[in-house]
C-alpha cells in the first residue's frame, strides 16, 4: 500500500535519509530499528508530510503523497504518533480523540471513541486535561489513540513503548496487537527493544546513518553481521 | 523625461536613507529581543518634536537639539524596554499590544502638547536647494542627513561586526539559546539594542523635521514603513534593510512623479504584498525567521 | 436546576436588553446614541477577540473590514437600490471577501501577520479615497439610506438602531460560542501550541485560520455596514479610521479577549468612559487614556478584567462550598 523509492532528506549538512526504498503491504507489521539518529523519526516525518524530502518517490495506494499536506495524508489513512508526545493543548483526552475523528476520519462516532479509550486503557482519564494530567504511559497511549481515531489503514508508531517498565510494556504490546487485529491495520513500529519487535513484527527494517541496511525476518536480520556492527559500532563510540 | 526620472531616482535615494535609519532601529530591537516595537515610529516622532520645540521656543538649531532629543528619546526607549521586560506570558502577542498601547500614548501625548498642526523647520538653510551636476535638486537637509545617516549606519554596522557588544547582539539575533550558553547577557544586550535604536530614531526624527514635515499621526506611518522595509530585507540583515529602504524610497518617488502623490504610500504597500506572496522570507535575508 | 437558573438569567437579561433599555432610555436620544455607538465598538471588539482567541491572530487592521463593510453596504443600497437589510449582509460578505486578499499573510507568524494586516488596512483606506466614482472619494457619501420600517417597527431611529445592533451582537456571540464549542473550536485552540500535531490528525489548520479570519471580517463588516446606515454618512478617513481598531482592541483586552462576553462588556465600559470622562478632560488626546489602559492591562492582568472578576466570585463560591 505504501511505497518509498530513493527518498532523500537533507538537514543542512546532515543527510538524514539516503535513498531509502521499501514497501509496506496491506495489513503488514514492520519493525523499524536502528541506532539513535539513524533517521527513523525522519522517515515517519516524510511519510506523514511533516518533512519534505529533497528527492525520491512516495506513493500510497497508487497515489503520490509528495504534494499532499499532512492533513490530507491523514485523511487518506496514514496515522502516526510522535516520539515526544504532543497532546492537543487545552483539551481533554476525549476531546483529543474527537478532534482526530472529526477531522481525520470525518465521522462522528462516539462509540468508536469509547472503544479506543477502552483498548488503550484511558477510560478513567477521558475527561482529564491531556497536557497536564497524564502519566507517561497515558501520554504514549494517547498518541496511539489520536492516530487510531483518524481511522487509519497504516499506523506509524514512534517509540510508543520506550520508557515503560516491563509489565506495562507487555500490557501495552498486547493492546497494540489487539488494535492491529481488530482494525486490520498495517503498522510500522519504531522500537529499540529487539524482543518486543520480534514478538510483534514478522518483518524488520534496520536503518543506519539514513540507509536501510537490512530488511527481512527478525531472526535473520538480527544475525546479520552488518546490523550487529551498526549497533556495536554505536556502543563503542 | 530622463531628467525627471533621474530626479525621481535621486529623491527616492535620499528618502530611502532616512527610511533606513528608522528601519535599522526596528530590526535591531527585533533581532535582539524578538519583539517588534510598534512604538518605534513614535520614538522617531518624539525626536522630531523635541527639535521643533527647541527651535520654535528657544531658537536652537535642530542639529544642536540632537543631544537633548537623544536624552529624551533614549529615556523613552528605556521605559519601553523596562515595560516590555515585565511581560511574562504570551510574549509575542502581549508585547505587540503593549508597544501598540505605548504608541497610542505617545501619539496622543504629542497631540496634546503640540496640537495636530503640521510643522517643519523655520531655518532656511535646511530648505535651501542644492544642485548637483546641474540637473539634480535636493534640499541641504536631505543631503546632509543622508550622508550623516549613512555614516551612522556604517558605524552601527561596524559596531555589530567588530565590538564585543555588537557581536553579542548578532549572536542573540541568530541563535538566542546558543548565545546565552556562550555567556551573552541578554538583558544588557537588549538594553543596548534599544539604546542604539534610540540613537538612530533621534537622528531620523531630526532629519524628518528638517527635510520633511511632521504631524502627530506620522509615527504610526513610520512604524509601518519600517516594518515593510524589514520584511523586504528579510529580517536580520542591515545592508538588506538599506537596500529595502532605498527601494521603497525610489518606488514612492517614481509613483509621485509619474502617477499621483496620493498613491505614494500604496506603491510601497503593493511591493510589500508582492514580496509576501512570492518570497515570505524577504528579498535579501533568506533567513526563515519570517515564514513558518 | 443549574441549567434552569442559567436560562432564567439569560431570559431576564434578554428582556432587559430588548425591552428595559428602550423603555428607560428611548426618550433620551443622546443616551441611546451613546449606547448604540458603544455597541458598535462592542461588535468589532467581539470579532477582533474571536480572531485572537480562536485564530491565534492579533490584528491591527480591523478598521479595514469595518470600512469595506460600510462602503459595500452604502454603495449597494445607494447606487443599486439594494434593500438596506440585504445590503447589511452583503457588507459583511464584502469584508469577508476583502479578507481573502489577506490570505497570503496567514503564512506569516504572529507579529508579521499583525503588521501585514495593518498594512492592508492602509491599502484599503487609500483605495477608498482614490476610487472616487464609487466611493465619492475624500468628499464622502451623504444621505446613505437609513433602516426602513418593517412590520410596523421603525428601525430608522435611535431605538430601532439599538435593536438592530443588539441583535447583530447577540447573533455574532451565538455564532462565536457555537464555533468555540465545536470540534473546530477544539482544533483551533490546540493549534496555537501544537500546529503540527493537529495537522497530522487531519486538521487543515490554515483553512481553519482562514475561516476564522473570514468570520471575524464578516462580523466586523456587518457592524461597519450597520454604522453607515445608522449615521447615514461616510468618508474614507472616518470609515477606515484607526479608531475602529484602537477602541475594540482596548475593549477586548480590558474585558478579556479569551471570553465571548468580555469584549462586549469591555466596549461598553471603555467607550462610555472615553466619551463621558476622558473626552471632556482631554478633548484631543483622549485616546491616550486608552493607551494607558491597554498597557496597564497587559502588564497587570493580561487575561482581562471579566475573567478575573468571575474567577474571584467562583473561588469564593468554592470556599463557601468547602466550609
Ligand atoms: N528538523 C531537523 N533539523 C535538523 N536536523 C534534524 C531534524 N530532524 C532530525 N535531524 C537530524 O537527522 C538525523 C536523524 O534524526 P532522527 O530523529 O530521524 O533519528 P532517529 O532515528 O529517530 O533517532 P532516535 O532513536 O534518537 O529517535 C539526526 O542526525 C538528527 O539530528
Ligand atoms: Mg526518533
Amino acid at each position: 500500500m505504501l511505497t518509498l523509492e530513493g527518498v532523500h532528506v537533507n538537514f543542512g549538512g546532515v543527510q538524514a535519509l539516503k535513498s531509502a526504498s521499501f514497501a509496506v503491504a496491506e495489513g503488514e507489521s514492520i519493525g523499524l530499528v536502528g541506532p539513535n539518529g539513524a533517521g527513523k523519526t525522519t522517515l515517519f516525518n516524510v511519510i506523514s508530510g511533516v518533512v519534505r524530502p529533497s528527492g525520491g518517490r512516495l506513493d500510497f495506494r497508487g497515489q503520490s503523497l509528495l504534494k499532499l499536506p499532512e492533513w490530507k495524508r491523514a485523511r487518506l489513512g496514514i496515522g502516526r504518533s510522535f516520539q515526544i508526545p504532543r497532546p492537543l493543548g487545552h483539551c481533554t483526552v476525549r476531546e483529543n480523540l474527537i478532534v482526530a475523528q472529526r477531522f481525520g476520519a470525518r465521522t462522528n462516532d462516539p462509540q468508536r471513541i469509547d472503544e479506543i479509550l477502552d483498548i488503550l486503557n484511558l477510560r478513567d482519564k477521558a475527561d482529564s486535561d491531556a497536557t497536564t494530567e497524564l502519566a507517561l504511559t497515558e501520554h504514549k497511549a494517547l498518541e496511539v489513540g489520536k492516530a487510531l481515531a483518524t481511522n487509519p489503514s497504516l499506523l506509524l508508531l514512534d517509540e510508543v513503548l520506550a520508557g515503560l517498565e516491563t509489565t506495562s510494556k507487555r500490557a501495552f504490546m498486547e493492546r497494540l496487537g489487539a488494535v492491529r487485529d481488530r482494525y486490520k491495520l498495517a503498522m510500522v513500529i519504531i522500537e529499540h527493544d529487539i524482543p518486543t519487535i520480534a514478538a510483534l513484527c514478522p518483518r524488520v527494517l534496520v536503518l543506519n546513518f539514513g540507509q536501510i541496511i537490512a530488511d527481512g525476518a527478525p531472526d535473520a536480520v538480527f544475525r546479520d553481521p552488518e546490523v550487529i556492527r551498526s549497533y556495536t559500532g554505536e556502543t563503542t563510540l | 523625461m530622463i531628467e525627471l526620472t533621474l530626479q525621481a531616482l535621486f529623491s527616492g535615494l535620499l528618502a530611502g536613507g532616512y527610511y533606513a535609519t528608522v528601519a535599522v532601529g526596528l530590526a535591531l530591537v527585533f533581532g535582539a529581543m524578538r519583539v517588534i516595537n510598534l512604538a518605534h515610529g513614535e520614538l522617531v516622532l518624539l525626536a522630531a518634536y523635541i527639535a521643533y520645540a527647541a527651535e520654535s521656543r528657544y531658537g536652537i538649531n535642530p542639529v544642536m537639539a540632537i543631544p537633548i532629543a537623544l536624552v529624551v528619546v533614549a529615556s523613552a526607549s528605556a521605559i519601553v524596554y523596562a515595560l516590555l521586560s515585565r511581560i511574562e506570558h504570551d510574549r509575542e502577542i502581549n508585547s505587540l499590544i503593549l508597544t501598540f498601547g505605548i504608541g497610542i500614548i505617545m501619539t496622543n501625548g504629542i497631540l496634546t502638547i503640540w496640537a495636530a498642526d503640521i510643522h517643519s523647520t523655520t531655518n532656511p538653510w535646511f530648505q535651501d536647494s542644492l544642485v548637483i551636476a546641474d540637473t539634480l535638486f535636493a534640499m541641504n537637509a536631505e543631503v546632509a542627513f543622508f550622508i550623516g545617516g549613512l555614516a551612522l549606519m556604517a558605524g552601527v554596522y561596524w559596531w555589530l561586526n567588530h565590538s564585543w557588544q555588537g557581536r553579542a547582539v548578532r549572536a542573540l539575533t541568530s541563535n538566542r539559546n546558543a548565545a546565552m550558553l556562550m555567556g551573552v547577557n541578554p538583558r544588557q544586550t537588549e538594553i543596548l539594542s534599544f539604546m542604539i535604536a534610540a540613537l538612530l530614531a533621534t537622528f531620523a526624527g531630526v532629519a524628518i523635521y528638517t527635510g520633511k514635515t511632521v504631524f502627530p499621526s506620522l509615527g504610526h506611518v513610520l512604524t509601518v514603513k519600517a516594518f515593510i522595509i524589514t520584511v523586504l530585507a528579510g529580517m536580520g540583515s542591515i545592508h538588506g534593510v538599506l537596500i529595502g529602504a532605498i527601494m521603497i524610497g525610489v518606488i514612492e518617488s517614481l509613483t509621485v512623479t509619474y502617477l499621483s502623490a496620493s498613491l505614494q504610500e500604496l506603491a510601497g504597500m503593493l511591493l510589500f504584498l508582492v514580496v509576501l506572496f512570492v518570497s515570505p522570507s524577504g528579498l535579501f535575508g533568506g533567513r526563515r525567521a519570517l515564514a513558518r | 436546576m443549574k441549567h434552569a437558573m442559567k436560562h432564567a438569567i439569560l431570559g431576564a437579561a434578554l428582556l432587559a436588553a430588548y425591552v428595559g433599555v428602550p423603555l428607560l432610555f428611548g426618550g433620551t436620544p443622546y443616551v441611546m446614541g451613546l449606547i448604540v455607538a458603544a455597541l458598535t465598538i462592542a461588535g468589532v471588539a467581539l470579532a477582533w477577540a474571536l480572531l485572537g482567541n480562536l485564530g491565534g491572530m492579533v490584528s491591527f487592521g480591523h478598521a479595514a473590514f469595518f470600512g469595506v463593510g460600510s462602503y459595500t453596504s452604502a454603495v449597494l443600497s445607494m447606487k443599486l437600490g439594494v434593500p438596506v437589510f440585504a445590503a447589511l449582509l452583503l457588507g459583511g460578505l464584502g469584508a469577508a471577501v476583502a479578507s481573502v486578499a489577506m490570505l497570503p499573510a496567514l503564512r506569516l507568524r504572529g507579529p508579521y501577520f499583525a503588521l501585514a494586516i495593518l498594512a492592508y488596512a492602509h491599502i484599503f483606506q487609500i483605495l477608498a479615497t482614490e476610487m472616487t466614482p464609487i466611493t465619492g472619494g475624500a468628499g464622502g457619501l451623504l444621505s446613505i439610506p437609513r433602516f426602513p420600517t418593517l412590520f410596523g417597527l421603525e428601525f430608522g431611529g435611535k431605538t430601532g438602531g439599538y435593536v438592530i445592533i443588539l441583535t447583530i451582537i447577540l447573533l455574532s456571540a451565538f455564532a462565536y460560542d457555537a464555533v468555540r464549542r465545536s470540534a473546530w473550536g477544539l482544533a483551533l485552540k490546540a493549534m496555537h501550541d501544537t500546529e503540527i500535531a493537529t495537522r497530522v490528525i487531519g486538521v487543515p489548520s490554515t483553512h481553519l485560520k482562514a475561516a476564522m479570519l473570514a468570520l471575524s471580517a464578516f462580523i466586523t463588516g456587518v457592524v461597519g455596514a450597520f454604522n453607515a446606515h445608522f449615521i447615514s454618512f461616510l468618508e474614507p478617513d472616518y470609515a477606515f479610521s484607526s479608531t475602529w481598531t484602537v477602541l475594540p482592541i482596548a475593549a477586548a483586552i480590558f474585558g478579556g479577549y479569551r471570553t465571548v462576553w468580555g469584549p462586549v462588556v469591555g466596549a461598553l465600559v471603555i467607550y462610555l468612559l472615553d466619551q463621558l470622562v476622558f473626552k471632556p478632560i482631554l478633548p484631543h488626546g483622549h485616546q491616550m487614556v486608552l493607551g494607558v489602559l491597554l498597557c496597564a492591562m497587559i502588564l497587570l492582568s493580561p487575561g482581562g478584567l471579566l475573567p478575573v472578576l468571575l474567577r474571584r466570585r467562583r473561588s469564593e463560591g468554592g470556599r463557601h462550598a468547602h466550609a
